[in-house]
């Protein structure tokens, strides 16, 4: 090894002189300005492109499952919708480490993100709720520019059907037939007891590979 | 009636370990809510306030890092490994792609390089204010954490515009980096910032490292000579402490730096004191590195290696075979070795953590003889990060 090539820095550079007085030089800063922003009554700017929530566009989802192939921490199940062809990703927000890996596999680019990244919840059921959720598209989530969720509410009915109520009040409804790789059997008859069922089954995901 | 050593026996067939009470000692948990220990625990048996004898008691941020590494496909195990080190998670990023890189055979574009160079020393420059706010609190020089926490955050901001996140940055990739330099305006900022916390770098001195008080807390105390540093595989700052000019980026040169110019401070004492006029030069030295970066400029060209493997990360896979990277991290020299199958898994990933050397064996030498006042001081004066000693 070049052992020789190292430039030792000379001992005085190095060394300090401890000094009685110089602390006291630090007391000009009581006449500054605090840097401290008073969150949340300050607003901060989060950086362009700060990986936060994701966006889907339903009609380019081809369903290939890459995105939960390469999910690191396993967020996110494949969801089968009717009226789709194929499956859409459903994130888990408990799980999910925002590395947003799965935006860089998506080889149509229907899986996006937007800068919101708030996750803060008063710790209700109902609100947790919403942190799994398949991610709507883009324009839809960013018309809140306060990075909050976009949902207010899920609703979920017996038959599998789920509604997701925006903040600004708008709905968005569909159903849910299944999870999973493989479609649901049959899709017709009592959907609800068969997405219950599928639900228990390990995330489909890892088996693939 | 049970004696003593029936006890310590039956405990032990138990895979738990009872220590015999004395007369004159007690004993201190010390951590893991400690301030100081930063999720770390030690046990110490204490005379007074004098330390008899210390006991590393670690465990609680045990993830099983290495075997989880061999569950998931190449790139997602960047958004796990990142994790060892929390203050610069940027390293083991950077350890690990470079050895996957090795192993595909892989010249990362200039660009890349210098991308990762750059990141890889602002990592250290934060690191470095991370550990003077914990040196300061630990000192009770309050004001100065407070100061080195908000500079922190400007580097933070930085990374924050060029990666998309603030801690876990989630940006070296085997093949270079994910995203490339938002612009211009991005440089100019980093140049800005280097300069801010050049000017600021005096106030330091004065409060801190000037700082009569912090002489008489720090000069003396923990020290380890040469010989017991190198036999105990001490690195980094510690063990330039001690005597040895041993710097992975002069001795192992990787990425950019056989073309930059830089210092390496070396002290004897082998003391804390030592271990932070080491840490503050090696600070300096940073940011002029840093500088040196921005006047060089980046490289024009990709910022990762175009490849069709790429292109499918579930899919990728890595030839057969093994490779090892280091760089030197604020904490010491931190190495990935990583064996690959050929399947798109590892087979094996290791990490040679600088930590796991300092806060076990070491940490329970030097803290023998020790005042209960300066055990946290001598703790951060190891800079150690728990994670590391966990995994
Ligand atoms: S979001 Fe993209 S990666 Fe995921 S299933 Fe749809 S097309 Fe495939
Ligand atoms: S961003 Fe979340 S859902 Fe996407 S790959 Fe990462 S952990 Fe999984």
């Amino acid at each position: 090894m070049k052992m020789e090539s190292v430039k030792i820095a000379p001992e005085e550079k190095v060394r300090k002189k401890p000094s009685f007085l110089k602390p006291w030089m630090s007391l000009k800063y009581l006449f500054k300005k605090p840097v401290t922003i008073k969150i949340p009554y300050e607003e901060t700017q989060i950086a362009e492109k700060y990986r936060g929530f994701h966006t889907l566009n339903w009609k380019t989802c081809i369903g290939c499952n890459m995105c939960g192939q390469i999910c690191p921490a396993r967020a996110i199940e494949m969801t089968w919708i009717e009226g789709e062809k194929r499956p859409h990703p459903k994130i888990d927000y408990g799980r999910c480490t925002f590395c947003q890996f799965c935006v860089d596999v998506c080889p149509t680019n229907a899986l996006g993100h937007v800068e919101h990244y708030i996750l803060t919840t008063e710790w209700k059921d109902e609100e947790l709720e919403l942190f799994d959720w398949v991610p709507l598209p883009e324009e839809m989530v960013r018309k809140f520019s306060d990075y909050r969720h976009p949902l207010a509410k899920i609703e979920k009915y017996e038959d599998g059907r789920v509604k997701y109520v925006l903040r600004d009040g708008s709905e968005f409804e569909f159903k849910i037939l299944g999870y999973g790789l493989k479609p649901p059997a049959a899709a017709k008859p009592k959907p609800a007891a068969k997405s219950a069922e599928k639900k228990e089954e390990p995330n489909p995901g890892e088996k693939k590979e | 009636m049970v004696t003593q050593e029936e006890l310590i026996r039956e405990a032990r067939e138990n895979g738990m370990e009872l220590l015999p009470l004395e007369k004159d000692t007690y004993e201190l948990f010390f951590g893991p809510q400690h301030m100081a220990t930063e999720n770390y625990s030690l046990i110490l048996k204490m005379d007074g306030h004098r330390v008899v004898k210390a006991i590393a008691n670690p465990g609680f941020l045990h993830r099983g890092f290495e075997k989880l590494a061999e569950y998931r496909p190449w790139h997602t195990n960047i958004a796990l490994l990142l994790r060892i080190c929390v203050p610069e998670p940027d390293v083991p990023e950077a350890i690990y792609s470079m050895a996957v890189d090795e192993l595909m055979g892989w010249e990362v574009p200039e660009r890349a390089q210098w991308i990762r160079t750059t990141v890889l020393e602002m990592a250290r420059v934060s690191a470095y204010l991370f550990w003077m706010m914990g040196l300061s609190f630990k000192l009770g020089v309050y004001t100065a954490g407070q100061w080195a926490a908000a500079y922190r955050e400007r580097f933070m901001a930085l990374f924050e515009e060029l990666t998309g996140a603030r801690v876990y940055h989630i940006y070296t990739i085997p093949g270079g980096v994910r995203r490339d330099i938002p612009g211009d305006k991005w440089l100019r900022q980093l140049r800005d910032t280097v300069e801010y916390i050049k000017d600021k770098l005096k106030d330091f001195d004065n409060l801190v490292f000037e700082n009569y008080i912090t002489y008489r807390r720090l000069e003396g105390i923990g020290v380890m000579d040469k010989k017991f540093a190198l036999n105990e595989g001490v690195t980094g700052p510690n063990l330039r402490a001690t005597g040895v000019p041993y710097d992975v980026r002069r001795a192992d040169p990787y990425l950019l730096y056989p073309e930059l110019d830089f210092e390496v401070p070396v002290l004897k004492e082998g003391d804390a004191l030592a271990r932070a006029l080491v840490r503050r030069f090696e600070f300096e030295q940073d940011l002029y590195i840093l500088e040196q970066l921005l006047d060089m400029g980046p490289p024009s060209g990709p910022y990762k290696v175009d490849h069709p493997s790429l292109k499918a990360l579930p899919r990728f896979r890595v030839p057969a075979g093994d490779a090892f990277a280091h760089v030197e991290a604020t904490k010491g020299d931190f190495g990935a070795y990583v064996v690959s199958d050929g399947g798109n898994k590892p087979y094996r990933v290791q990490i040679r953590g600088p930590s796991i050397a300092h806060g076990i064996r070491v940490i329970e030498q030097l803290l023998v003889g020790a005042r209960l006042a300066d055990v946290p001081v001598i703790l951060m004066s190891l800079d150690n990060c728990p994670p590391d000693i966990d995994r």
